[in-house]
C-alpha cells in the first residue's frame, strides 16, 4: 500500500466500507456504515500490508480515516 | 486474488449480492481462511431480509450473540461460514457485557427474538476482570464458581423457556498471563487444576440440558491459533483473536448445517494418492505406499481416520480412476492395508469423470448429493466435482499425507448432534441393502421380490430413548419429508408430552435384516379431526409399501377413535417432489393447493387395503411407562 487510491480500494474491498478519498478527511461518525470494531480490522490489515506494528492505542484514537493512513505511511 | 473472490467483491460493489446469494455458496467454497474473513465483511453488509425478499427458501437461522467482550468482529465470520453452507445468518449482537442478563431473564430482549441459536461467547477476562488486588487462586475459584452458577442458571432459563433454542456455550482459554502470576509452582498448578474444572463442569452441561452445544476451544488452540490479541483484548476489549473466532464460527456454521437438516452422509475417497500413495495402476498393489514406510504409516493413518468415521454411521465409499478388478483385489489382499473391501458400501472403479460416478452413487444410496464429503489429491477433479456438484463438500489433500487426516477432521463435516443406535449400523444397514438389490434381481415381478423380502412393519407410539432418532429422522431425511418440519430433540420431547399430539414411531424388519426406526409420523387431534403434521419415512426402505401400509393404519386408527376425517398437508422443498402425491394417491381429497403448500382431507369411508406383503403390528396407545422422561 503505497497510495491513498490504496487505502480506499483496501478499505473498500477488505472492509467492505463505501468510501472515497474524499470522505477520508471526515470524522469518523460520519462515514457511511463506520462501526467502531472496523478500526481493530483496520489495524490488523495494515500491519500484514505495511509489515510494520501500528499503536492500536493511537488508531483507536484517531479521528479520522485519514489520520489512520497517516500513520500507517509515516516514515 | 482468486477468481471467486474477485467474483464476489465484482458483486459486492455492484450492490447485487442479496439478488444473487445463491451463487455465493460456490463462490466461497475454495477460499482460504483469510479470502473467507474478507468475504465475511462484505456479506455481513448484506440484508438478510433483501436476501429472504429475493430467495423467501433461503434457511435462515437467527443467531444471537452475547458474550463478555467486544464480539462484533464474531458476525462477519458467522455470515460466511453459514453463507459456505448455503444458509442465510440472521444475526443480532447484544450490547457489551450483555450477557447475564441477556441469559437469566427469561423476558429478556434476546429471547423475544426467538433466536434458533445463542451464541453466550465468554473469555477468560469474565473471571480476571473481577479478580481483586493482589488476588490469590482462591480468588480465582470463588470467581469461576459463581460465573458459572450464572452460566448453570441462563442455561436452566434457556431450556425452560425457550426449548427449541440451542444454547452455544465455549471453554475459556487459560491464558499465561494470569497463570504466570502465580509465582509458588504448586499454587500455579492448583490454578490449572481449577480451571479445568470448571471447565470440565461447562463441558458436562450438555448432559443435563439437551439443548446446549459446548464448543471446546482446546483443540483449536492446540492446532496453533491464539487465543488473542493482546493489545486488542486491552485497549477495545476483544478478547478472543480474530483467528480463534473464525474457527469457533465454523463449528457453529457446522452447528447451523446439522440445525438446517444439511448432514453429510456419504465420504467418497480417492484412491490413489489419497488412501494409498501411488498410482495402482503403474506400480501395482505391490508398489503402492500403505502401511509400511514413512509414507506407507501416514497413509494407515488416514485409513484409520476413514474407518473411525465409518464406526460412527459415515457410508465410505471408494471413487477411483482404475480398473475395477485390481482396486477389488487390493482392497481384498493387500497385507498393509487398514482398509478393506468391506468397510466401503460402495466401490467405483472406472475412467469416467467422478462427479457422474458420485450422482450415481447417490442415486443408488437414496441420499442427495450434498450428502457427500469428496476427497481426493487431484486439484483437476476437486475442481470438477465442486463445480458440477456444488453441494458436495470438497476436501482437497495434497502430496504430504501426513496432513491427510487433518484436511478431512480440520471441519466438522460429519458432526451430530447426537448419534443414536441407527447411525451405529447404518454401514451394515446399507450393505444388506446392496444384498437386497442382489436379491430383488433374481426375481421377475416386483411383487415377487417384495413377498419374499417378509417385511414387518411395527407402528406405536416412540419411546422416550426413541426421541434422538425421531429428531434425527427429521433432520436428516429430505425426500420423504412431507412438510420438512425439522424438529429438534427438545421440540420431540415437547410434542411427546402434549396431550393433543402423538409421535408415532415406525420400525420395520425383513429376511436381510433389522432395518431399525425407519419413519415417524406426528399426529395432532383437534376436536374430531386427526392431523397428520408430518409424515417421514428413510430414504433406505422407500417404495416397498411401508408408507402406505402406515398410512393405512393411520387411517384405521382414526376411524377406529371416532375422528370425522383426517386432514394432512404437504409442504414443497427442493427435495421432497416425488412425494407430493403420496397422501391423493392413496385417497385423499384436495383441499387446497398452490405451489408450494397443499392440504388434503380423508373422510374415512373408505380405506386402503392393506398391503398383502407386509406383516403390520400398530399400537396407538401408549404403555405404561412410555413417554417418560429418559
Amino acid at each position: 500500500m503505497k497510495t491513498v487510491e490504496d487505502f480506499v480500494v483496501l478499505l473498500h474491498d477488505e472492509l467492505a466500507l463505501s468510501v472515497t478519498v474524499e470522505d477520508l478527511g471526515r470524522s469518523l461518525d460520519s462515514v457511511e456504515s463506520w462501526d467502531s470494531v472496523h478500526l481493530l480490522t483496520l489495524c490488523t490489515l495494515l500491519e500484514r500490508e505495511t509489515g510494520r506494528s501500528l499503536s492500536l492505542a493511537d488508531v483507536l484514537e484517531a479521528p479520522s480515516l485519514e489520520a489512520v493512513y497517516r500513520m500507517a505511511v509515516a516514515p | 486474488m482468486t477468481d471467486a473472490l474477485t467474483a464476489l467483491t465484482g458483486l459486492h460493489r455492484d450492490g447485487i449480492l442479496a439478488d444473487r446469494y445463491p451463487r455465493v455458496r460456490a463462490l466461497l467454497a475454495g477460499l482460504s481462511d483469510a479470502e473467507l474473513a474478507r468475504a465475511g465483511r462484505m456479506l455481513a453488509r448484506v440484508d438478510p431480509d433483501a436476501v429472504l425478499a429475493a430467495h423467501p427458501r433461503t434457511p435462515a437461522p437467527r443467531i444471537a450473540v452475547t458474550g463478555h467482550g467486544t464480539l462484533s468482529g464474531l458476525v462477519p465470520a458467522l455470515t460466511a461460514q453459514l453463507a459456505r453452507h448455503g444458509l442465510l445468518a440472521r444475526v443480532s449482537a447484544s450490547d457489551f457485557d450483555g450477557w447475564v442478563f441477556d441469559l437469566t431473564d427469561a423476558g429478556s430482549e434476546l429471547y423475544a427474538t426467538r433466536p434458533d441459536l445463542v451464541l453466550c461467547v465468554l473469555d477468560a477476562a469474565v473471571v480476571a476482570d473481577e479478580l481483586p488486588s493482589p488476588w490469590r487462586v482462591e480468588d480465582v475459584a470463588r470467581v469461576l464458581e459463581e460465573k458459572l452458577g450464572l452460566v448453570e442458571r441462563a442455561a436452566e432459563v434457556c431450556a425452560a423457556g425457550s426449548p427449541a433454542t440451542t444454547l452455544v456455550l465455549n471453554t475459556l482459554p487459560l491464558p499465561g498471563e494470569l497463570t504466570s502470576q502465580v509465582l509458588d509452582l504448586r499454587a500455579r498448578a492448583r490454578l490449572g487444576a481449577v480451571w479445568r474444572e470448571a471447565e470440565a463442569r461447562l463441558l458436562r452441561l450438555p448432559q443435563r440440558h439437551p439443548g446446549v452445544v459446548v464448543v471446546d476451544l482446546a483443540p483449536l488452540l492446540a492446532e496453533g491459533v491464539a487465543v488473542r490479541d493482546v493489545r486488542q483484548s486491552v485497549y477495545a476489549k476483544a478478547h478472543l483473536s480474530d483467528g480463534l473466532l473464525a474457527g469457533y464460527a465454523r463449528e457453529v456454521g457446522h452447528l447451523a448445517r446439522v440445525w438446517s437438516g444439511g448432514g453429510k452422509k456419504v465420504l467418497a475417497l480417492d484412491l490413489d494418492n489419497t488412501v494409498w500413495g501411488g498410482v495402482l495402476g503403474e506400480v501395482g498393489p505391490e508398489g503402492i505406499e500403505t502401511g509400511g514406510g514413512y509414507r506407507g504409516e501416514a497413509f494407515r493413518r488416514f485409513q484409520l481416520v476413514a474407518r473411525q468415521l465409518a464406526a460412527q454411521g459415515v457410508l465410505l465409499t471408494a471413487v477411483s480412476k482404475n480398473d475395477l478388478e485390481p482396486v477389488v483385489k487390493t482392497l481384498r489382499e493387500h497385507p498393509g492395508l487398514v482398509l478393506r473391501e468391506e468397510d466401503f458400501v460402495r466401490i467405483r472403479a472406472n475412467w469416467r469423470p467422478k462427479h457422474e460416478n458420485l450422482a450415481e452413487l447417490a442415486r443408488e444410496l437414496n441420499v442427495g448429493t450434498d450428502s457427500f464429503v469428496f476427497v481426493d489429491d487431484s486439484a483437476f477433479e476437486c475442481g470438477l466435482v465442486r463445480r458440477e456438484l456444488p453441494g458436495v463438500a470438497v476436501v482437497q489433500v495434497d502430496e504430504e499425507p501426513a496432513l491427510h487426516p487433518r484436511r478431512l477432521l480440520g471441519e466438522g463435516w460429519f458432526d451430530a448432534r447426537e448419534l443414536t443406535d441407527e447411525d451405529l449400523v447404518r454401514p451394515v444397514r446399507y450393505r444388506e441393502e446392496q444384498a437386497r438389490q442382489d436379491f430383488l434381481h433374481t426375481f421377475d415381478s416386483l411383487e415377487g421380490y417384495l413377498r419374499e423380502l417378509d417385511i414387518a412393519v411395527t407402528v406405536a407410539p416412540a419411546q422416550a430413548r426413541q426421541y434422538a432418532r425421531v429428531s434425527q429422522i427429521t433432520l436428516r431425511t429430505n425426500q420423504f419429508n412431507l412438510t420438512t418440519r425439522r424438529l429438534q430433540l427438545t421440540d420431540v420431547q415437547a410434542l411427546a408430552a402434549d396431550p393433543a399430539a402423538q409421535v408415532l414411531a415406525v420400525r420395520s424388519t425383513d429376511r436381510f435384516g433389522d432395518n431399525g426406526l425407519v419413519g415417524a409420523v406426528v399426529l395432532r387431534r383437534v376436536d374430531d379431526v386427526l392431523h397428520i403434521d408430518n409424515f417421514l419415512l428413510s430414504c433406505r426402505v422407500f417404495s416397498r409399501g411401508i408408507e402406505q401400509t402406515v398410512l393405512g393404519a393411520v387411517l384405521r386408527h382414526a376411524r377406529e377413535s371416532g375422528a370425522r376425517e383426517v386432514r394432512a398437508g404437504y409442504r414443497r422443498t427442493a427435495k421432497n417432489g416425488k412425494v407430493a402425491d403420496f397422501y391423493p394417491r392413496a385417497g385423499f381429497e384436495t383441499v387446497t393447493a398452490d405451489e408450494d403448500t397443499a392440504v388434503f382431507r380423508h373422510d374415512l369411508a373408505v380405506l386402503p387395503g392393506p398391503a398383502a406383503h407386509i406383516r403390520l403390528t400398530a399400537r396407538f396407545d401408549s404403555a405404561p411407562g412410555e413417554g417418560d422422561a429418559p
